[in-house]
């Protein structure tokens, strides 16, 4: 039996890393944001970010590439300024899945920040504290389970996506093929066996990775308690 | 001195107030979504009306025509809120010490000790919120406020979430200990009649986003200006009236009854007469303002019984205790004139 290539499980982790981190980043002023507002500005983002959910992935990847391609403008001014090429690399590939992730993330953490209440951060500015600072001292600390809890299916979705990324990134061996695209490459290929083993493979690092998302929230919650309980 | 003169515009509401205060427990009473809680958040900064002027001493907060609106982290204004949003988070300590985040640490620790000990939570300092009772949550939003040595106390209804036994004996507490450690102004917003006359100096009604009077407490409760301002304090007869002079008396003709009331309560423009219920009396006969009667509906209370009495020409409601009710069949309703106030229309 030939080796397994774990090429595509290491991409895949990476990507969906990377993607995370970046929803992480964008997605919690977004979040923030909308939760506070409520105007028609707020309502059309709101919009545009459920999108990405309700549209098939190749839409979703046609757009990507439109936006995003070589002969695009943004495209054209990544690669000349910064030297960064999308299409078919693994930057396209984090790219689709952050697009693909991130109304999980917005949706989730909208929620609960909206959740909070509004009286808490008046008292909070009355006692002289910033915007910034209130976010950080009193927006995420009451939040923080939704916003793990959002963190994880973010992950779980960016791991597991395959349209999209199969149109921006494509499916290179060894340099842009994911986890999904390598078991449809294995079936496509007529490998029934290679794909048996990259499934259980998927399956058992997903099962593991939310297992222990689920531990260590537990954990937390628990340790939460137990300093409530000491005093 | 805390002046306030501001508009501000909703879809289906209009703020606009103008009032100056100068010291002591002032009360803003008035019906739910009058306004009140608006009025609070304004000067505190949590809200921008849409013109007008805010001045507390000789600092401006507010000012439309200047654009000026001074952020509320800056107003160092004193807020208790209705629920008092502790913060779920964080232990009475640091609930405490939130306000002081640019103290040397120190002195924060001094400082928080010092007021934990004062509101009588010691030994409470690593308790969440939700570990306390009400009152004591009530003490701990208190020093929360009263540790950042605020210019102004806003109190919004601050006795609504306790219940009811508790609450008269943290209203006294609450106040005593108030006069103790704060001299500014404090102005402080319900919607509850009785606490506002216990607690409150001084009296300002709100009706549907407007002020319809304002003087000191006995004046308002016992000689309501207006229409509105007698229902907010809770006159229960209110009757349309003719008013004529005669010599040192004035004469209300209401539906054919008269009533004389001294001269000195004369009103220009008073077009209606009122008696607060608490203020009936039933008596064999009387030179004036005797009516005979049948009751029509009784509700009786703990202590009193709220009777509903019918003369030949008003309906009214008294409050009568129970020594009175026992006795006051066969005898005339009396009206007694130093108790009838005029009323001036609307608010």
């Amino acid at each position: 039996m030939e080796a397994v290539n774990l090429f595509p499980l290491f991409l895949s982790l990476k990507v969906a890393t990377i993607a995370t981190v970046c929803a992480l980043v964008v997605g919690l002023p977004i979040s923030y944001y909308l939760s506070r507002s409520n105007d028609k500005i707020s309502d059309i983002l709101d919009s545009l970010f459920t999108l990405p959910i309700v549209l098939p992935p190749t839409v979703l990847g046609y757009y990507l590439l439109v936006l995003l391609g070589r002969s695009s403008p943004i495209g054209r001014w990544l690669e000349e300024a910064f030297g960064i090429l999308i299409v078919f690399t693994p930057t396209g590939a984090v790219v689709a899945a952050f697009v693909v992730a991130l109304p999980f993330f917005v949706k989730t953490a909208r929620a609960a920040f909206a959740s909070i209440d509004e009286q808490l951060l008046n008292a909070a500015r009355v006692l002289g504290r910033s915007e910034w600072d209130i976010f950080f001292t009193v927006v995420i600390p009451l939040s923080w389970r939704s916003i793990a809890s959002a963190t994880t299916l973010v992950f779980a979705r960016a791991l597991g996506d395959f349209g999209t990324t199969l149109m921006v990134a494509g499916s290179i061996p060894n340099e842009t093929m994911t986890m999904p695209i390598a078991i449809y490459d294995a079936l496509l290929a007529g490998d029934k066996k290679m794909a048996n083993i990259l499934v259980l493979i998927m399956t058992v690092v997903s099962i593991a990775l939310l297992y222990t998302m689920k531990r260590l929230e537990k954990r937390m919650i628990r340790g939460e308690n137990d300093a409530v309980r000491r005093h | 001195m805390l002046y306030v003169a501001i508009k501000k515009t909703f879809s289906h509401f209009q703020l606009d107030v103008n009032f100056t205060i100068h010291k002591g427990v002032i009360g803003i009473l008035g019906p739910s979504g009058c306004g009140k809680s608006l009025t609070l958040q304004s000067i505190a900064g949590l809200q921008q009306p849409d013109e007008g002027i805010i001045q507390l001493y000789d600092r401006l907060f507010f000012h439309s025509d200047k654009r000026l609106h001074v952020p509320a982290r800056y107003r160092n204004v004193g807020y208790m809120f209705q629920h008092y949003a502790l913060f779920p988070h964080l232990t009475v300590y640091e609930n405490i010490a939130f306000g002081l985040k640019k103290w040397p640490r120190k002195q924060v620790q001094h400082t928080v000790m010092n007021m934990i000990e004062n509101v009588g939570l010691k030994g409470y300092e690593n308790h969440y919120p939700h570990q306390l009772s009400g009152g004591q949550q009530q003490r701990v939003a208190l020093a929360r406020t009263l540790v950042t040595k605020p210019s102004i106390l806003l109190l919004d209804e601050p006795f609504s979430a306790l219940d009811h036994h508790t609450k008269q004996v943290m209203e006294q507490q609450f106040f005593s200990y108030l006069q103790q450690h704060f001299s500014g102004i404090v102005l402080f917003v319900t919607h509850h009649l009785e606490e506002a006359y216990r607690l409150c100096d001084e009296l300002i009604l709100y009706d549907r986003g407007r002020v319809i009077q304002q003087g000191k407490k006995e004046c308002v409760f016992h000689e309501p200006d207006n229409v509105q301002a007698a229902k907010i304090v809770g006159c229960k007869n209110i009757f349309p009236c003719t008013v004529v002079e005669k010599g040192d008396e004035v004469i209300g003709y209401v539906n054919g009854a008269q009533l004389i009331v001294p001269a000195h309560k004369k009103k220009s423009g008073a077009t209606y007469v009122g008696i607060h219920s608490h203020h009936i009396r039933f008596v064999d006969d009387a030179i004036c303002n005797a009516f005979p009667f049948r009751i029509i509906r009784v509700a009786s209370h703990v202590y009193t019984y709220d009777v509903t009495i019918q003369t030949d020409h008003f309906i009214l409601q008294a409050s009568v205790s129970e020594e009175q009710w026992r006795h006051m069949h066969n005898k005339k309703v009396y009206l007694p004139p130093e108790h009838l106030f005029f009323l001036r229309e609307g608010g």
